[in-house]
């Protein structure tokens, strides 16, 4: 972890507070990470009130979890974050991103603005950060397919379909996208 | 999941992509729980990637939300452990009272990841249970998963060390239907893993109660649970 992020990392002791059940611990996280909390799970499971529904359902489980974070485990803010991405990515294969894209126009105009979504957090990044270099020397196809996955929480199948690739072609480019990543941020 | 350790940070980055068929993401998560090298991979990928979620713009936030959540909060985390279930009442009642166990419903979350572990044990088996059942104690800890198979054998797995005296012994109940009350699964011997020989059962269903209770050598006198609980839990099916 280097110098920035470690300052950025303040979430520790809010965890560790709510490891001791002070609840005070869990409001300080809300009031400085719900916004982006919420921003996050709705660029994937694209509707506000299933993105509020998860952030509330992970601030239950950051409390009940708090005391098996540790560092080892990376960042809290990661840790957060991840808990918030893992129930989003859960309540697409629960299937309620079928109700949500169930004609195809629908998915259309949903998927334009999705796509703008999703390049955006690539060009939100720092001037400076690495992740944004790394990004962009890949292939667009890469890049996009790996956004897509992240930001967007798009399957394998999913990604073939939008970019119309087929799906074991998408699977090997998305892998040597991820392991070119890998070494250029190493 | 048979892979190469040099492939750890491959799957660690599919994991964290979200990118792993929802079988290979439960044995992750199960891995992660013993293999430090796997957790790290899992840290460091989901640090490569995190800044594209602390760059994005924040969402406006639901005056109501907090207080959604804090309503749901588990009330006092640490519950003495030991402590009688059923305080207040006749000591040998052992209801099942909502009360005490309600942190416990709350933890369901906590559970579900537990799951996971649970699932990816039985991933390995070839008879596939029919319902897998994560018994947490007062506080939400896991403690046990029961795999019922429904041909009249159920298998539990302890997650914790049970201090079991020497005159005591862990015993399994399930509650296939209010009107036929508990009934017992077997006893478990010491604190070890155990498969049961059940008495024939209804076919287990969702929802299903399993408990262990801490009864006297030989199992309960009564045929009904009389001892502690010591956890419980509710069945799921396995996907």
């Amino acid at each position: 972890m280097n110098v920035m992020q470690a300052q950025m990392d303040d979430l520790g002791p809010d965890l560790a507070a709510c490891a001791r059940g002070d609840r005070n611990g869990l409001k300080r996280i809300f009031d400085g990470e719900a916004g982006r909390l919420i921003a996050i799970a709705e660029r994937i499971v694209r509707r506000r009130d299933l993105a509020e529904e998860v952030v509330q359902e992970a601030f239950l489980r950051i409390w009940t979890s708090a005391h098996q974070y540790t560092p080892e485990r990376g960042s809290a803010r990661g840790w957060i974050t991840a808990i918030v991405r893992n129930r989003a990515l859960n309540l697409l294969r629960d299937g309620k991103r079928e109700d949500l894209v169930a004609d195809d126009r629908l998915e259309a105009l949903l998927d334009t603005d999705q796509f703008e979504k999703i390049m955006a957090s690539w060009h939100r990044l720092d001037q400076d950060s690495r992740l944004r270099d790394c990004l962009g020397a890949l292939d667009e196809t890469k890049r996009r397919g790996i956004l897509m996955a992240y930001v967007g929480g798009y399957s394998h199948g999913e990604i073939a379909g939008r970019l119309r690739v087929p799906l074991g072609t998408t699977k090997s480019w998305i892998r040597r996208g991820l392991t070119a990543l890998r070494e250029c941020m190493a | 999941m048979r892979h190469d350790r040099k492939d750890l940070p491959e799957i660690a980055d599919e994991y964290v992509l979200g990118l792993l068929e929802p079988s290979a993401q439960a044995e992750v998560e199960a891995a992660m729980e013993r293999d430090a090298a796997l957790r790290a991979a899992v840290a460091a990928s989901r640090e490569r990637f995190l800044p594209l979620d602390t760059a994005v713009e924040p969402a406006a936030v639901d005056e109501g939300l907090w207080g959604r959540i804090e309503a749901a909060l588990p009330t006092a985390p640490a519950i003495p452990a030991g402590r009688s279930v059923s305080a207040g009442s006749s000591p040998s009642s052992n209801d099942n009272r909502p009360r005490a166990w309600r942190a416990t419903a709350l933890s369901a979350l906590a559970a579900s990841l537990l799951l996971a572990v649970g699932l990816a044990w039985s991933l390995t088996r070839t008879v596939e249970p029919l319902v897998i059942a994560v018994l947490l104690n007062e506080t939400g800890e896991a403690q046990a998963v029961v795999e019922d198979f429904g041909n009249d054998t159920a298998k539990v797995r302890l997650l914790n060390e049970f201090a079991v005296p020497a005159d005591k012994t862990i015993q399994v109940w399930t509650l296939p239907s209010r009107e036929m009350g508990p009934v017992s699964l077997g006893l478990v011997r010491g604190s070890q893993s155990a498969v049961l020989q059940a008495p024939a059962l209804p076919r287990p269903r969702r929802d299903q109660l399993y408990e262990l209770t801490l009864e006297q050598a030989g199992g309960s006198p009564t045929g009904r649970p009389t001892g502690p609980i010591l956890a419980k839990g509710f069945a799921r099916r396995p996907l």
